[in-house]
């Protein structure tokens, strides 16, 4: 993993239907990047609130995740629209402020589930553009 | 219900400017419903500016609150013995609560955070539409209960203007023609007959040219 990647903060919110053995799972990264990763299961993408977006990115998050289940495989039908929705109503709103929106992301995972979300997440750090601190993750 | 929309922030980023301590206060009634200034809505826009005063190095303290109506004295009394402690409020109230929450507190700045849009109801989850306009001059009895003030571009008492297509508005054809709509719920109601008379112009002079208006109930007064 790129030194970079690893150093910002990141917050991951997710949809626990994605890995039933989440909890698990998700202790293997915990423990590999300590405070620079914080996880937040979701019992459904829909769940999720703009505010839920704000609050990560003032407690210093550099980059903020929603990853929710394929389209059209959400067990609540409509949890991974509305996700889709709220995540781009919090971009225009750190937008606004001068954050960059590109540091909030969704991703909806591929087909078929299960998926392991210590490697979800593996692979999103990778891939993850290389921003820098948010300038609130420095102050 | 009254409805609003938050200001751009920037516009209130610079009304804020002046006070390092500001008081972020939500209602909980008619701009709840309409996501624009509740709870939730509290929340957002108070941590939004506190990011945004970490991020241009300016000193700013805030606190949130949201009341259950901005515009009620009972309700307004919550905020004796806490907003002495703020520099200003940041209201996220319609204008009607804004100016009663300065009228109690008349020495401290209560600054509007939304604008106020108009009287309307909730059309379905995350659609607002105007059906009032508050005229002062109630005639929904006679067209069906659609008002023909609000719902129709060219607001006519007597109608409809023949511009509508396939009962949607020829002035904007998002928008269904109140007169289309008039008619089918009339004729539902077998009260056609109502169309038969010819309606005065409304009596403007209800709500226009005297001011603000006021209601008085002495039955509800102490």
């Amino acid at each position: 993993m790129n030194k970079e990647k690893i150093e910002l903060t990141v917050a991951v919110f997710f949809c626990q239907q994605l890995d039933p053995d989440q909890d698990g799972n998700r202790r293997v990264i915990e423990k590999e990047l300590g405070p620079r990763i914080k996880f937040f299961p979701l019992p459904c993408s829909g769940r999720i609130e703009p505010l839920h977006f704000l609050r990560a990115f003032e407690s210093g998050a550099d980059l903020v995740f929603l990853i929710t289940c394929p389209e059209k495989a959400c067990r609540y039908q409509q949890g991974n629209v509305r996700a889709g929705k709220r995540i781009a109503y919090a971009q225009k709103l750190i937008e606004e402020i001068g954050l960059d929106p590109e540091r909030l992301k969704l991703i909806m995972a591929s087909p078929p589930l299960p998926k392991r979300i210590d490697l979800l997440t593996r692979d999103l750090l990778a891939e993850a553009p290389i921003k820098g601190h948010s300038l609130l993750g420095r102050l | 219900m009254i409805t609003a929309e938050r200001k751009p922030l920037d516009e209130i980023i610079a009304m804020i400017s002046p006070y390092k301590k500001v008081l972020v206060a939500g209602c909980g009634s008619c701009v709840a419903e309409c996501v624009a200034g509740g709870e939730k809505e509290v929340g957002l826009l108070a941590s939004a500016l506190r990011m945004d005063a970490r991020m241009t190095t300016r000193e700013l303290e805030t606190r949130e609150i949201t009341l259950e109506r901005q515009c009620v004295y009972e309700f307004i009394d919550q905020l004796t013995g806490l907003i002495d402690q703020y520099d200003a409020v940041l209201s996220l109230a319609c204008g009607a609560g804004v100016q009663a929450v300065a009228e109690v507190f008349p020495n401290i700045p209560i600054l509007p955070a939304l604008n106020t849009s108009f009287l309307g109801q909730t059309k379905e989850a995350g659609l607002w539409l105007e059906n009032c306009r508050g005229c002062g001059d109630c005639r929904l009895h006679l067209f069906a209960d659609i008002c023909p003030v609000t719902r129709c571009a060219k607001q006519i008492f007597n109608g409809p203007c023949g511009g509508s297509q396939e009962g949607q508005c020829e002035v904007n054809p998002d928008t269904p023609c109140a007169w289309d709509l008039i008619i089918t719920r009339l004729e539902e109601r077998g009260q056609l007959d109502l169309l038969e008379e010819v309606y005065a112009p409304a009596d403007w002079s209800k709500k226009q040219g005297a001011g603000p208006r006021k209601i008085i109930r002495e039955d509800q007064q102490n």
